[in-house]
């Protein structure tokens, strides 16, 4: 198996921009190598600019833009707020124009340092081009919490690597042409706009974007990459505004090409998105939620190739026969994306997982659509489906619905509804979409549940008896006891809310929040009638 | 409580808060439990009395023979043993799934790596790994604990967790106390980086995960994060953690095992859709709860019931409390235990069943001859010795346990034998188990064992054979597992019959009866269906009419007249026998009493009857007049259940400081006997600081009964007023 495999490839480790082929046989070694500053470049193989903008289609605008900001080798530059939805290549873009200029910077993402204290650690660690290791314990080279102790810390640590840059620059520079990674260096934010949700956000977002500003040192440049616009974050604090650059949202065009870049066989993806992508991107157009859902659909579509489509001649026969093969699932899929595509991927992985396991699921299979999959002790069914009931019905109904014959006849007899009544009731039935699930207080669920019980139980209590001739059924008058351990038992699974405290009645009051078709799922499984006490007008 | 009192008081009463009827029909006679009856007041004379005498024999009995070490030695014994078959089966169980998981781990491990493996500087810096255009998927498993409770599956999950450790794979458990709101992703990130590090790290960076991971003797492996039950984890810190995993799935390939107590849905119902679409979710099903169950029936109960078995009554209950209460396996385990420490404690001939199977341990081999129980009976304590008489009766009964150890080896074969049948139509061996145990249905069965032979030959030999055994006419599980069988198809029916063989192998008696189908199988398969009749019709158990051609039918006519024979003469339950004592458990009140706890009732009932459990002299005088030696939050509670739903305060306080003045007063004037309800306005100021301090006992009196659970606190509705929440016993 794989675990057996030595884990040694030859890591490459200096990934200076000259050289690229710097190989060193063990990482053991290279672990203990320390950083460089050669390590705060993006590194990787040159790439023109050209290539860039060849590789992110609908975006040549804004790279040049940003190109233009930037501007040229040790030129100073205003603060950058680059912006746009999500997946719109904000920062595969100023990451490739980084690997392009080949310029040193710091990059932080808000998502990962995940507060204040981690976010300086990790841009001082940086900076200072410290490694956590083992043998450190792991530690940060220095210890920060305070905005201020960071001001002064970075602007510390931001003078020693300019000095190098620039020493470095005046050594190395006769050497080699093309390898000046100038004195500049640019601090990166990334995921700002999780900053603002932050514990004190209110002092770190101001200081973040007066970092240019206290700094005072023309030799940093900052760049913030926000999903949201900048409108959001300022509050007038009296700082330079950073200069915005919206990454708008991709057309159904750019889509195309997005998606088109890394297929091996052009032609038969572009006659698949020729089919699916109009409808698709009607619903999202986002290219990671496209990817994601469309790759299933494309494996199915190639289905009947043989060769998996890779290699194939391609005809407008061929494209009729596939386009047929693909149109029923195609609504589907696009219902559950619509949901959320992640279902559709849980179903395809599941079947995967069935065949793979092959004769080991038999429970799987043998499990029916509209039975439930999983245990649930009977007084904690009863106490769910009482809970629904609660949830649904109006609380004025419990009399009549739960009387001493069980609640039928005395539906029906009630069922000579005037005009205005019927009226009523369909506005009554109009607020409680609205509204939802209602609440109701621990007292009327118990008891409702009683009166389940106690109604419920009977019949099924005497059939059992017939059919077993009195042997094993009995004693099923124990299903109430304990049941505020089975309600918390239910609360725990997300079953029934519990609220706050009303203010008015200073009780708990508490909401069922299950789908009625799961509820139907539990009242069947029990035979219970649960259709006879739901009430609808 | 007596059920008699149950109509009356259901009638007469206000209903407390939703005036509901219950259906008249209820009114049965069950044992109703008493928090949650909703009638209000109750004569509390006649219940506690009843419950008092039980709980007084429990006492007695227990606290006589609790602690005598030879029983506790033979409870550990026995419990032990007990256990480690449990462990052992749920091991068993789990086997093949926690197989499918590493596997599932370790190609989802290939998969990630096929994304890039980046080089040691890629993966510990900050920012992305290029040339990955998708966003990082981090493969996730669901598995289905399929159990709404979630305390059986912890330790599975522990086990899991062990299994994947045991493959080199770094694990990682985090439960769903670290997903709270609260503390936020820091906590989360702190226990994730202490789980897989190991050591104390205080700065909760994934950052330092990152590099760990790149060093020599980590890397390389999967990194497998468990939470086990997914329900009650915070959505939004989930959220947070898993899109910053996502990240950096490419530097980390971390894969998450999420353990989900309901439906598969739940992740959709708390995680955002932008967080779905990072999982690579795949589905696994743990066993149901009622296989589990079966399973350690199966081993602990049919196939090792010689050592410790439930009576009838107590199996039905364990069955009810499974299906009823508390669908976990966790809490059968504790009843089993329960009632076997109870069974050692209660039973002082048990001893002997102890001595047996240390000895059977020691010496490896089944030592239950007459003789060698001859010598346990002789060497046991006086007191247990007491009870038999002479040595006759000592003879009699080690000759009566050795045969009832046989006996009991039949009966788990011939449960087994159903069982196995019972697979085709899902027939639960709890269910069985349960059956199989009940006297009543026994004596029923050989009664109409009689009947319905001379009724049932005349009237179906012609038409179906099968009919003619009374195992088809009795109901239950039973009748339907054989009604099963006789419809069975031929191949499953030679499955069925190879499986019997195995079960049967080392029982002599069962087997030769198995043998002569088999030999009619074999003749099937040899297609010579003369011959087969011939060797059935040998047998006295199925006298067949000669004439058959339809083969198949044949067969399963043959497998029902095994079946038959089978219930008939070994299916004889336990209690039937005599020495059953020894080794069954029967005592069902008691191990409800232990199981079914009923604080709050136990709470009126203290409150009520204090003086029962404090054993004070002045009380035990009195009785149950109101003393002002009483505790407060006893006379208070006494004083309410003068009220209705609500108690007026200052009704209550009046009658508490009368009752607790009362005492002050009797030593002036004698003439005050009983507690009155009138107000007493002619306090003569005994002192200011004595009023208040009635004021502050009265009020932390009610405090107490709140807290309780036995009052509520005045509304803002109704100031003066609190209100009763517990009525009745």
């Amino acid at each position: 198996m794989d675990k057996d495999k030595t884990p040694q490839l030859p890591v490459r480790m200096t990934r200076s921009s000259a050289s690229s082929s710097n190989h060193i046989a063990t990482a053991e070694v290279n672990s203990l190598e320390p950083l460089t500053i050669n390590d705060l470049l993006v590194g990787g193989d040159p790439i023109s600019l050209d290539d860039i903008i060849s590789s992110f289609p609908g975006r040549s605008s804004q790279i040049r833009e940003v190109v233009r900001l930037l501007g040229p080798l040790n030129s100073p530059m205003l603060p950058l707020f680059v912006y746009g939805g999500p997946s719109t290549g904000k920062t595969s873009i100023i990451l490739q124009l980084f690997r392009h200029l080949n310029r040193p910077l710091v990059y932080s993402s808000c998502r990962t340092c995940h507060n204040q204290g981690i976010l300086f650690e990790s841009i001082l660690n940086q900076l200072r081009l410290h490694r956590k290791n083992a043998a450190n314990g792991y530690s940060t080279a220095k210890r920060c919490e305070r905005p201020s102790d960071f001001v002064n810390f970075l602007r510390e640590a931001l003078t020693n690597v300019v000095n190098n840059l620039k020493k470095s620059e005046n050594s190395i520079s006769n050497k080699m042409t093309n390898g000046k990674i100038g004195n500049m260096i640019y601090l990166v934010f990334d995921n700002f706009q999780l900053v603002r949700e932050w514990e004190k956000s209110s002092t770190i977002l101001p200081l973040l974007f007066n970092l240019h500003d206290l700094l005072k040192m023309p030799e940093v440049g900052v760049i913030f990459i926000s999903n949201t616009s900048p409108d959001t974050f300022y509050t007038n604090m009296g700082y330079v505004e950073p200069v915005p650059i919206l990454f708008p949202e991709y057309t159904e065009g750019d889509i195309r090409q997005i998606l088109l870049r890394n297929q091996l066989n052009q032609k038969l993806y572009s006659s698949f998105l020729d089919l699916v992508l109009h409808s698709f991107y009607r619903i999202t157009n986002q290219v990671s939620q496209l990817s994601a859902t469309l790759k299933p659909l494309y494996e199915k579509y190639c289905e009947p190739l043989n060769d998996k489509g890779k290699g194939v001649a391609h005809n407008s026969e061929m494209n009729l026969r596939l386009s047929t093969h693909i149109k029923p699932h195609i609504s589907s899929a696009l219902n559950e994306i619509f949901k959320i595509s992640y279902i559709s991927s849980t179903e395809v992985e599941t079947q995967k997982e069935e065949k793979w396991k092959g004769k080991s699921s038999r429970s799987e299979q043998s499990k029916e659509l509209g039975s439930l999959d999983f245990h649930m002790s009977t007084s904690a069914k009863y106490l769910l489906i009482s809970a629904f009931l609660a949830s649904r019905n109006p609380a004025t109904l419990d009399a009549s619905l739960f009387d001493s014959k069980g609640g039928f006849d005395n539906r029906k007899r009630k069922r000579k509804p005037s005009e205005k009544a019927l009226e009523r009731k369909e506005t009554l039935e109009e607020e409680m979409l609205m509204k939802g699930p209602g609440t109701f207080p621990l007292e009327r669920l118990l008891a409702i549940f009683q009166c389940l019980v106690s109604v419920a139980e009977d019949p099924s209590d005497n059939e059992e008896q017939n059919n077993n001739a009195s042997g094993v059924q009995s004693g099923s008058g124990d299903l109430m006891s304990d049941i505020l351990l089975q309600l918390s038992s239910l609360c725990n699974a997300n079953f029934i809310f519990k609220g706050r405290s009303c203010p008015i009645e200073g009780s708990t009051r508490y909401r069922s929040t299950i789908s009625e078709d799961l509820a139907l799922k539990v009242a069947r499984s029990l035979k219970f009638p649960l259709s006879k006490y739901l009430y609808r007008s | 409580m007596p059920p008699s009192t149950t109509p009356e008081v259901v009638e007469n009463d206000l209903q407390p808060f939703f005036v509901l009827h219950k259906a008249s029909s209820r009114i049965k006679d069950r044992t109703p439990t008493a928090q949650t009856k909703l009638c209000k007041r109750n004569k509390l004379s006649s219940s506690p009395a009843s419950e008092k005498q039980l709980r007084g024999s429990v006492t007695e009995e227990c606290d006589h023979h609790l602690f005598q070490q030879p029983q506790i030695e033979a409870f550990d014994i026995v419990w032990t043993k007990i256990e480690s078959t449990i462990k052992d089966v749920l091991r068993d169980l789990n086997a093949s799934i926690f197989h499918d998981i590493q596997q599932w781990v370790l190609e989802c491990f290939n998969a990630t790596k096929l994304l890039g493996e980046p080089t040691i500087s890629e993966a510990t810096r900050s920012f992305p790994v290029l040339n990955n255009t998708t966003p990082g998927k981090l493969f996730t498993s669901l598995v289905s604990t399929r159990n709404i409770e979630y305390v059986d599956d912890i330790l599975t999950f522990e086990e899991l967790g062990n299994f994947l450790k045991s493959h080199g794979f770094h694990v990682a458990m985090l439960s769903s106390l670290e997903f709270s709101l609260k503390n936020g992703i820091a906590d989360c990130l702190k226990a994730l980086l202490r789980e897989f590090l190991g050591g104390a790290i205080d700065s909760a960076d994934i950052s330092i995960l990152a590099s760990w991971y790149r060093e020599q003797v980590n890397y390389n492996k999967p990194l497998v994060l468990i939470i086990n039950d997914l329900e009650r984890c915070c959505g939004s810190v989930l959220t947070d953690i898993i899109l910053m995993l996502s990240e950096w799935v490419v530097k980390v390939p971390i894969i998450f095992i999420f353990g989900v107590a309901t439906t598969v849905d739940i992740p959709r119902n708390i995680l955002p859709s932008h967080v779905l679409e990072r999982l690579c979710p795949s589905r696994f099903m743990l066993g149901t709860p009622a296989e589990r169950m079966d399973a350690i029936v199966e081993a602990v109960l049919v196939k090792h019931c010689s050592t410790f078995s439930i009576g009838h009554k107590v199996a039905v209950f364990l069955r009810n409390y499974f299906i009823n209460q508390d669908g976990t396996v966790t809490s059968i385990i504790r009843a089993l235990k329960v009632a076997c420490l109870l069974h050692f404690s209660m039973e002082p001939l048990s001893l002997l069943h102890g001595r047996t199977l240390a000895e059977d341990q020691e010496e490896g081999k089944s030592s239950l001859s007459p003789e060698t129980m001859l010598k346990y009976i002789d060497e046991l304590p006086l007191y247990a010795r007491n009870q038999m008489v002479d040595h006759q009766t000592k003879m009699s009964m080690a000759e009566g346990l050795s045969d009832l150890v046989t006996k009991q080896k039949l009966w788990s074969t011939a449960v087994l034998c159903l069982y196995e049948a019972g697979k085709y139509s899902n027939v639960r061996l709890l269910d069985l188990f349960c059956e199989a145990l009940s006297q009543d249905l026994y004596l029923l069965r050989s009664s109409d064992c009689h009947a319905g032979y001379e009724k049932d030959r005349g009237l179906f030999s012609t038409n179906d054979r099968c009919q003619q055994y009374p195992v088809m006419q009795c109901g239950g599980f039973i009748g339907q597992i054989v009604r099963k069988v006789r419809d069975l198809s031929t191949g499953v029916l030679y499955q069925l019959i190879e499986s019997w063989g195995k079960i049967t192998a080392d029982i002599s008696e069962v087997h030769e009866k198995l043998e002569t189908l088999r030999a009619s199988v074999r003749c099937e398969e040899g297609k010579s269906p003369r011959k087969s009749s011939k060797g059935i019709s040998r047998r006295p158990a199925s006298k067949i009419s000669v004439n058959i051609d339809k083969n198949p039918r044949m067969l399963n006519s043959q497998a029902v007249a095994f079946l038959d024979c089978l219930v008939r003469n070994f299916l004889r339950p336990i209690e039937g026998m005599p020495f059953h004592e020894i080794f069954c458990f029967k005592n069902v009140e008691k191990l409800q009493l232990v199981l079914i706890g009923d604080p709050r009732r136990r709470i009126q009932v203290d409150l009520l009857e204090f003086h029962k459990i404090l054993k004070c002299s002045c009380c035990s005088k009195s009785g149950n007049s109101l003393v002002p030696s009483r505790h407060d939050s006893s006379i208070m509670y006494s004083l309410a259940q003068e009220h209705g739903d609500l108690i007026n305060i200052h009704d209550w306080f009046q009658s508490f400081r009368s009752i607790v003045l009362q005492h002050k007063n009797k030593r002036k004037q004698t003439a005050k006997q009983s507690p009155s309800l009138k107000k007493r306005k002619d306090m003569n100021g005994s002192a200011d600081q004595n009023e208040s301090s009635i004021q502050a006992r009265f009020c932390r009196a009610v405090t107490e009964l709140q807290i309780t659970g036995l009052v509520r606190m005045p509304s803002k509705r109704r100031p003066d007023f609190a209100q009763r929440v517990a009525f009745g016993l």
